[in-house]
C-alpha cells in the first residue's frame, strides 16, 4: 500500500468538475422547472418570497382593478413585463440548483456504481460445511455476507478478501490505472472490478454505510442538512428580507394615504432588487458545488461541514513521509569504512538489496549498477536465504551459500513473509511469529566457509553485530544525519563495510505548498519517525518551523490534543489503525483510501487516491468555498446601492416629478424598472460559473485576501449594476423603445 | 463659508476630547473593574451603606438574564416614582410658579422620554415643571438613564472579555456609575457653567425692568446642574423649551463649546474603554474610528449647502456653522439637546443629523451607541469577513447562528419602530389634527419625531404642538421598544460570548483592528443601516431639497 501513495502523481485543485455547459440538457431544464414550485421553494426563503410578488404582480396584471389607487389598467403590458422578468428571476435561482445537483452528481458519478443494483453470488455454507451460491441483488447484502467473484465482476460493496489472489481495477475510484494485486487480507473497495481470478470475500459493511452512499446523501440538495455557516448566512438574508419587507410596506402604506400615486408593482420591483436575490438564489448551488470540487479531487466528505471546518484550519499536521519527501530516499553514495572500497560496499549493497523490491531498495540497486559494482555473486543469488526487514532489529539481509547447499530448510515462505511484512507497518511490537523468524535470523559469527551473510540495516543494530567498528564511524553517521540524509550500515560476515548513503526527496511543489499556508496563517507541523537531526534537516529545507521526529503514529493522538488545547483548528491525515484516535479528534481528518477500515471510520473525509499531500488542497478548497459564499453574499448587498438610486426616483414619477433628479443614470421612466429588475434577474446566471467554480484565489495572508475580495466583490458590487442597469437601459430604450 | 478658522476649532475640539477620553475611559475601566483606588475613602462609605440597605450583595455575578431584568425593574421603578412626582407637583413642595400637574399622557411620555435617556419634550420646562419635578424627576432620571446605558454597555463588554464568568452585578455598576463617574463629572462641569455664567438657583423666576424700560421674566432656576448631565449623560433634555438656545441655558461661544465637549465625552470615552476592557486596545480601533469616520460623512453632508444657513431659526449667537455643528453632534450621540430651531436647518443637515439618528453608534448614545457599534461589527465580520476565506470570528470567537440571529433582531428594531409609527400618524389622521402636513417638510417633522424617539435621541421639530394623547403614547412605546429591545438582545449576545471558545493568536484571523476592516465596517453600515431608509429620506428632506427649500418653515 505504500507503492500506491508514491506512485501517484499529485493531483491538484484544479481539476475540474463535469463542465456546465455540458450540463444543460433538457432534463436539467425540466428539473428546474419542477423546482418552482412554491413548496419546493419553501426551503429557500428569499425565492419563496420573490414567487410570491410574482403571483401578486400577475393578479395586478389580471385585474388592475381590484388594487385601487396602487395599479391602473392602462400598464397591464407592463405588468406583464415585470411579472415574467419575477418569474424568470426564481427560475435562474431553480436552474442554478437543479445544475449544481447534476453536476455533483456526475462528478460523483464514477465514485457511485455501487448505487446500481447489480447481481452478486452469495455464498452460504451449509451445517456440513458444504457450500451453495446463490445470486442476490447488492443491495440485499448485509456486513458478514461471503461473496465469491469472479473476472469481470463488479466488487458490489467493500469487502474484505477472505480466500485466492486477483488483480482488481480500482481506477474508477482512486484514478489509479494500474490493477491493484488483491491477497486475503486486502480490502475491496466497492465499484471497482475483477480483472483477473477469483476471489471470495467477507462484506465489510451494510449498503448504507459506504462512503459512497453516505456521499449522495449530500449530493441531493434538498436532504443535505445545511452547514452551521449557511444556516447563519441564511438568518442574515431572512433578517435583510424581514427589513426590506417594512420598509416596502411602509412605503405602500404611505403612497396611499399621503396620495403619492405610487404602483404596486414598481415597488415590488424595488422590494424584489433590494432582496438579496443573488445569494439567495446562488446559496445552494455555492455547497453543493464545493462537496462537488472535493469529489472532482476524488476526496469523498462525510458532510459539508468538514469541508468549511477545513477552511478554518489553523494547525495542519503533514506526514513527512508522502507528503514532504515522495516518500522513499534514493541511495546516493556509498561510503566505506575498514580498509574497503566504494565497489566492496556497493557490491554487497547490491546483493543484500536484490530481494528487497521497495523503491528504495530499487535505488540501491540503481546505484551500484551505475557505478558498475555488480557481483559477481549475483547467479547465486536464486539459492539465497532472506531475512526480511524487521521492526525489531531494524535490519534485512541475505545469505548466499554455495551450489550443493541448496536444500537447506528455508525461513520463511512467501504467506509468512507477507504477513510479517503487512504487521510492520502498524505494529512496533513483534507478534510471536515474528520473533520466530527474527530467531532464525540470529546470525552466529563464525559463518561456515563458502557462505555469505550480508545484513544491513540501521547503524545502532549494525553496530551490534560487527567485530570492529572504526572510531570515523559515528562521526560520519552524525553528520549524514545532519545534512537530513540516512545511513544504512552494511556488513558482510561480521566486518563492517560501510555506509549506503540515502537522500530523501522532497515532492516538487511541497515547497510552495508551504510557503503558502504559511501565507495564510495555518502553522504547518511536520511529523515524522525520523532521528531528530534528519527531520530538522528536511523541516529546515522546506521552511516548517515545528517538527516532531521520532513520532509514533499515536504520538499524532497527543499532538492534536494539544494544539485544540490551544484553540486551535487541526487538519490531519491518517492510515493506520493507530492514526484512528487523532483522526476521530482532529477537526479535519482525511484518510487514506488505502488504510485500515479504522482509520477511514474514524476520519470525516476520505481521499481515494491516498495522496496525503491532498490534506493542504482540502484546505484550500474549504476557503474558496467560504469565499465564494461571503463574496456572493456581498456582492448581492452591494448591489442594493444601485437599485436605490435607479428605482426611488421613479418610484412616484407622477405625484412627486421633481424626485426625478435623483436619477442619475438618467434611465426611462418605465426603463429603470425593468432594467434594475432584469439587471437583478440576470446577474443569477452570470454568476452561476462562479458560484460552481468559486473564487479564484492566489494563497495569500488573511488581510490580503480580504482586500482583494472585497475591492472585486464589495466595491465591484456597487459599481457592476450601475455599469449594467445602464446598459440594459440603452437597450430596452434603443431597441425595444420601452 | 467655512473659514479655515472654523475647520481648526473643529480640529483642536476633537485632538482635546480624544486625548481627554482616553483618561477618562481609563477611570471608567478602573471603576467597573473594581480595582482599589485613593477615592475609595470618599465612596467607599457611602456605596456601602446603599448596598447595605438595599441588601445588594456586591459579590453576586449575573448572567444576562438577571442583569437585564435588574436595569429593566430598576428603570421602571424610576419611572413609577417620576410619574408620581410629575402628576402631583401642583400639592408637592417646591412650586414656586404654582404649575399644575402633567397629563396622564404627558406624564407617561416624558417619564419614558427621561427614563430611556431620550429627553423628547413635549412641553416647555420653564412654563410646565416646578422646582421639584425638574430636579427630582428630570435630573433624576437623567442621571439614572446615563447610568443605565452605561452599565448595560460595560456588561456587553464583559460579555467579550476573556474569562469572565458573568457580566457583572447591575445593582454595583449601576450605583458605581452614578457615584463614582456621573455624580462627579457633572459636578466639575456643573461648576464650569455656573462660573461660564449659567444659573443655579431655586428662588424663583425675577422680574426684571429692561434699559429701555420694559419689564421681563429672567427664568432662572437650577439649570447649570441640568445642563451638565443632560450634555455628559447625552440626554439632551432642556431646562428650558428652547434647550441650548435659551441665552440662560448656554450663554456665550464658551459654554457652546464646552457643551458640545460634554455631549462627546463619555461616548468617544467607551470607544476605547472597549477595548481596555477586553485587554486589546487595538480593538477599540474599528469601533472608534468607524464612528468618527461615520461621523466626518455627517459632518460633510451637513456643510454641503454654501452658504450654510443663517437667519430665522439660527441663533444668532453662535452663527450658522456652529448651529448646525451642534446639531450634527447633537444627533451623532443621540442627546438631543439643540441650541437653535431645527426648522432653520437646510435639509442637508437634517440628513446629517438622520443619519447619526439611523446609525445610532457615531459614535452614539452613551453606552448604546458603542453596544450599536458591536453589532454592527459582529454583522460586517459575518457577512464580508466569509470572504477572507474563514468562518467568521470576532475576537476569536466563531460567530454562530444564533449569534447572528439575535443581531438581524436587533437590527430589525429600528425600522420596524420608525416606519410603522409613521404610517400610522398620517394614516389615522393624528398627523393632520396636529397641523403637520404630507409635504416634504410635514413628512421630515413626522418621520424625525419617531427616529428621534426611536434613536433616543429627544431632539424634534414638533415640541409642544405634539403634546396630544396619540404623539404622546406612541412616541412613549417607541421610545420604550427603542431603548430596552436592544439593550436586552445585545445583553443576550454578550451573555452567549461568555465560556465560548476562543482562538486566539492566530495569524490566519481576520484583523478586526485593522484600518482596512475599519472602512469596510463604514461602507457596510451606509449600505445595511442608512441606505435602508433612503426611500423614506427621498419623501421627506430630498425631496424638500429638490424643491427649493433651505429650511423647514412653511409648507
Amino acid at each position: 500500500m505504500q507503492s500506491t501513495i508514491q506512485n501517484k502523481e499529485e493531483s491538484m485543485p484544479g481539476e475540474k468538475p463535469v463542465g456546465l455547459l455540458r450540463l444543460l440538457s433538457s432534463k436539467v431544464i425540466a428539473d428546474s422547472i419542477k423546482r418552482l414550485s412554491p413548496v419546493s421553494l419553501l426551503s429557500n426563503p428569499v425565492m419563496f418570497i420573490v414567487e410570491i410578488t410574482f403571483y401578486i404582480v400577475a393578479a395586478e396584471a389580471i385585474f388592475p382593478q381590484a388594487f385601487g389607487p396602487l395599479a391602473s389598467s392602462s400598464q397591464r403590458v407592463f405588468y406583464v413585463e415585470v411579472a415574467i422578468i419575477l418569474l424568470l428571476t426564481v427560475w435562474f435561482a431553480t436552474l442554478s440548483d437543479a445544475l449544481a445537483e447534476t453536476q455533483t452528481r456526475m462528478t460523483a458519478n464514477s465514485l457511485r456504481r455501487i448505487e446500481t443494483d447489480v447481481p452478486t453470488r452469495k455464498i452460504v455454507t451449509g451445517e456440513t460445511g458444504e457450500r451453495t451460491v446463490s445470486t442476490v441483488k447488492s443491495s440485499e447484502l448485509r456486513k458478514g455476507d461471503v461473496l465469491s467473484l469472479q473476472k469481470n465482476d463488479l466488487i458490489p460493496i467493500d469487502a474484505d478478501v477472505l480466500e485466492g489472489i486477483a488483480m482488481v481495477d480500482e481506477s474508477l475510484l482512486t484514478g489509479e490505472s494500474t490493477p491493484v494485486r488483491k491477497a486475503p487480507g486486502d480490502q475491496l473497495i466497492g465499484g471497482s472490478k475483477m480483472i483477473s481470478d477469483t476471489l471470495v470475500a467477507r462484506v465489510s459493511v451494510n449498503p448504507e454505510e459506504t462512503y459512497i452512499s453516505q456521499m449522495i446523501k449530500l449530493v441531493e440538495s434538498a436532504k443535505r442538512p445545511k452547514t452551521p455557516n449557511e444556516q447563519a448566512v441564511t438568518i442574515v438574508l431572512i433578517g435583510l428580507t424581514a427589513i426590506f419587507t417594512i420598509i416596502i410596506a411602509g412605503l405602500v402604506g404611505l403612497s396611499v394615504t399621503l396620495g403619492l400615486g405610487g404602483d404596486l408593482s414598481v415597488l415590488i420591483a424595488l422590494y424584489v432588487c433590494l432582496l438579496p436575490t443573488t445569494i439567495g438564489a446562488l446559496l445552494p448551488a455555492i455547497g453543493l458545488s464545493g462537496i462537488s470540487r472535493l469529489y472532482a479531487n476524488k476526496i469523498i466528505a462525510k458532510s459539508g461541514r468538514a469541508i468549511e471546518t477545513a477552511g478554518d484550519t489553523d494547525t495542519i499536521l503533514l506526514d513527512k513521509t508522502g507528503t514532504i519527501t515522495v516518500g522513499n530516499r534514493q541511495a546516493i553514495e556509498f561510503i566505506p569504512f575498514n580498509g574497503y572500497s566504494e565497489k566492496d560496499v556497493g557490491e554487497a549493497a547490491f546483493l543484500a538489496s536484490w530481494h528487497d523490491d521497495t523503491l528504495e531498495g530499487r535505488s540501491v540497486i540503481r546505484l551500484s549498477y551505475e557505478r558498475g559494482f555488480v557481483p559477481r555473486e549475483i547467479n547465486m543469488l536464486d539459492l539465497s536465504q532472506v531475512y526480511e526487514f524487521s521492526a525489531t532489529t531494524r535490519t534485512s539481509g541475505v545469505k548466499l551459500q554455495s551450489g550443493t547447499d541448496f536444500m537447506l530448510p528455508k525461513v520463511s515462505d512467501s504467506t509468512s513473509r507477507g504477513r510479517v511484512r503487512f504487521r510492520r507497518k502498524f505494529s512496533d511490537e513483534p507478534t510471536a511469529e515474528e520473533n520466530s523468524i527474527q530467531e532464525h535470523m540470529l546470525i552466529p559469527h563464525g559463518v561456515p566457509s563458502g557462505e555469505i551473510e550480508i545484513i544491513k540495516g540501521a547503524p545502532d543494530s549494525i553496530r551490534k553485530i560487527v567485530t570492529k567498528v572504526p572510531d570515523s564511524f559515528d562521526k560520519e553517521i552524525a553528520s549524514i544525519a545532519q545534512a537530513g540524509d540516512t545511513a544504512i550500515a552494511i556488513e558482510r560476515n561480521g566486518d563492517l563495510l560501510g555506509v549506503i548513503r540515502l537522500k530523501d526527496i522532497l515532492k516538487p511543489d511541497i515547497k510552495q505548498k508551504i510557503e503558502d499556508l504559511k501565507l495564510m496563517g495555518i502553522r504547518p507541523v511536520m511529523i515524522t519517525g525520523d532521528h531528530p537531526l534528519t527531520a530538522k534537516s528536511i523541516a529546515n529545507e522546506v521552511g516548517i518551523d515545528e517538527y516532531v521526529p521520532q513520532a509514533k503514529p499515536e504520538d499524532k493522538y497527543g499532538i492534536v490534543l494539544r494544539e485544540q488545547g490551544q484553540s486551535r483548528i487541526v487538519a490531519m491525515i491518517g492510515d493506520g489503525t493507530n492514526d484512528a484516535p487523532a483522526l476521530a479528534v482532529a477537526d479535519v481528518g482525511l484518510a487514506m483510501n488505502s488504510g485500515t477500515q479504522a482509520a477511514k471510520e474514524a476520519a470525516n473525509m476520505v481521499d481515494m487516491e491516498s495522496n496525503p499531500a491532498k490534506v493542504i488542497d482540502v484546505v484550500l478548497l474549504g476557503k474558496q468555498l467560504l469565499m465564494t459564499r461571503g463574496a456572493v453574499t456581498t456582492f448581492s448587498i452591494a448591489n442594493d446601492v444601485a437599485k436605490y438610486f435607479a428605482i426611488v426616483p421613479v418610484l412616484f414619477a407622477t405625484a412627486l416629478p421633481v424626485l426625478v433628479k435623483l436619477n442619475i443614470l438618467q434611465l426611462g421612466l418605465h426603463s429603470a424598472v425593468l432594467s434594475a429588475l432584469i439587471f437583478n434577474a440576470i446577474i443569477i446566471p452570470f454568476l452561476i460559473p462562479l458560484a460552481m467554480r468559486g473564487v479564484s484565489f492566489k494563497p495569500s495572508d488573511t488581510m490580503t485576501l480580504f482586500l482583494r475580495n472585497t475591492l472585486i466583490y464589495g466595491l465591484g458590487g456597487v459599481i457592476t449594476p450601475f455599469v449594467g442597469i445602464k446598459l440594459i437601459d440603452l437597450l430596452l430604450s434603443g431597441v425595444f423603445h420601452i | 463659508m467655512i473659514s479655515g478658522i472654523e475647520i481648526f476649532d473643529i480640529a483642536l475640539l476633537l485632538v482635546v476630547l480624544v486625548i481627554t477620553s482616553w483618561y477618562v475611559a481609563e477611570y471608567i475601566v478602573r471603576v467597573f473593574e473594581r480595582r482599589s483606588s485613593r477615592l475609595d475613602k470618599i465612596f467607599n462609605p457611602i456605596e456601602n451603606l446603599i448596598y447595605k440597605v438595599s441588601g445588594v450583595d456586591t459579590n453576586h455575578g449575573m448572567g444576562w438574564k438577571e442583569y437585564a431584568f435588574a436595569a429593566l425593574l430598576i428603570n421602571i421603578v424610576q419611572m413609577a416614582l417620576a410619574a408620581f412626582i410629575f402628576m402631583n407637583q401642583a400639592i408637592l413642595p417646591l412650586n414656586p410658579q404654582h404649575f399644575s400637574d402633567l397629563s396622564w399622557h404627558l406624564t407617561f411620555m416624558q417619564v419614558i422620554s427621561f427614563a430611556t435617556n431620550t429627553n423628547l419634550q413635549h412641553y416647555a420646562g420653564e412654563a410646565t415643571l416646578s422646582y421639584l419635578s425638574q430636579m427630582s424627576a428630570v435630573q433624576f432620571l437623567q442621571f439614572t438613564s446615563a447610568g443605565t446605558g452605561v452599565c448595560v454597555a460595560i456588561a456587553m463588554v464583559r460579555g467579550f472579555k476573556k474569562g469572565s464568568k458573568d457580566l457583572g452585578n447591575f445593582y454595583v455598576d449601576f450605583v458605581r456609575s452614578l457615584t463614582r463617574v456621573l455624580i462627579p463629572l457633572c459636578f466639575i462641569a456643573a461648576v464650569f457653567m455656573l462660573a461660564a455664567g449659567v444659573p443655579q438657583t431655586l428662588s424663583g423666576y425675577t422680574t426684571v425692568t429692561t434699559v429701555q424700560g420694559a419689564t421681563q421674566t429672567v427664568l432662572a432656576g437650577p439649570v447649570a446642574s441640568l445642563v451638565s448631565i443632560m450634555q455628559i449623560g447625552t440626554n439632551g433634555g432642556g431646562y428650558y423649551g428652547a434647550n441650548s438656545a435659551y441665552p440662560l441655558e448656554n450663554p456665550t461661544a464658551l459654554t457652546d463649546v464646552a457643551q458640545i465637549f460634554l455631549m462627546l465625552l463619555l461616548p468617544t470615552a467607551l470607544c476605547f474603554v472597549f477595548g481596555k476592557m477586553i485587554g486589546k486596545e487595538k480593538e477599540s480601533r474599528p469601533i472608534f474610528i468607524g464612528a468618527y469616520l461615520l461621523f466626518a460623512i455627517d459632518l460633510a453632508i451637513a456643510f454641503i449647502p454654501n452658504p450654510i444657513n443663517e437667519g430665522p431659526g439660527i441663533e444668532t449667537r453662535f452663527g450658522g456653522f456652529m448651529s448646525t455643528f451642534w446639531t450634527v453632534v447633537t444627533t451623532a450621540v443621540t442627546t438631543g439637546s439643540v441650541n437653535s430651531s431645527l426648522y432653520g436647518m437646510h435639509p442637508f443637515a437634517i440628513i446629517a443629523a438622520f443619519m447619526g439618528m439611523f446609525i445610532q453608534a457615531t459614535p452614539g448614545g452613551k453606552g448604546v451607541g458603542l453596544m450599536y457599534m458591536i453589532m454592527y461589527v459582529i454583522l460586517t465580520v459575518f457577512i464580508v469577513g466569509l470572504m477572507s476565506g474563514r468562518t467568521p470570528e470576532y475576537l476569536g470567537m466563531k460567530i454562530t447562528g444564533r449569534d447572528v440571529k439575535l443581531v438581524m433582531v436587533a437590527f430589525l428594531v429600528h425600522p420596524l419602530i420608525i416606519i410603522i409609527p409613521t404610517l400610522v400618524a398620517y394614516a389615522s389622521g393624528a398627523a393632520a389634527a396636529i397641523g403637520v402636513t404630507g409635504d416634504a417638510n410635514g413628512f421630515t417633522q413626522v418621520l424625525y419625531e419617531f427616529t428621534s424617539a426611536a434613536a433616543n435621541n429627544g431632539s424634534d421639530f414638533l415640541g409642544t404642538t405634539a403634546n396630544t394623547p396619540f404623539w404622546n403614547v406612541a412616541t412613549g412605546i417607541v421610545m420604550f421598544l427603542g431603548r430596552y429591545a436592544p439593550i436586552i438582545i445585545l445583553l443576550a449576545l454578550a451573555g452567549a460570548m461568555i465560556d465560548r471558545k476562543r482562538i486566539e493568536g492566530t495569524a490566519a484571523a481576520l484583523k478586526t483592528e485593522s484600518f482596512t476592516f475599519s472602512l469596510v465596517l463604514v461602507a457596510s453600515i451606509i449600505v445595511l443601516v442608512v441606505l435602508t431608509f433612503f426611500p423614506f429620506l427621498a419623501l421627506g428632506p430630498i425631496l424638500g431639497f429638490f424643491q427649493g427649500h433651505i429650511n423647514f418653515f412653511g409648507p
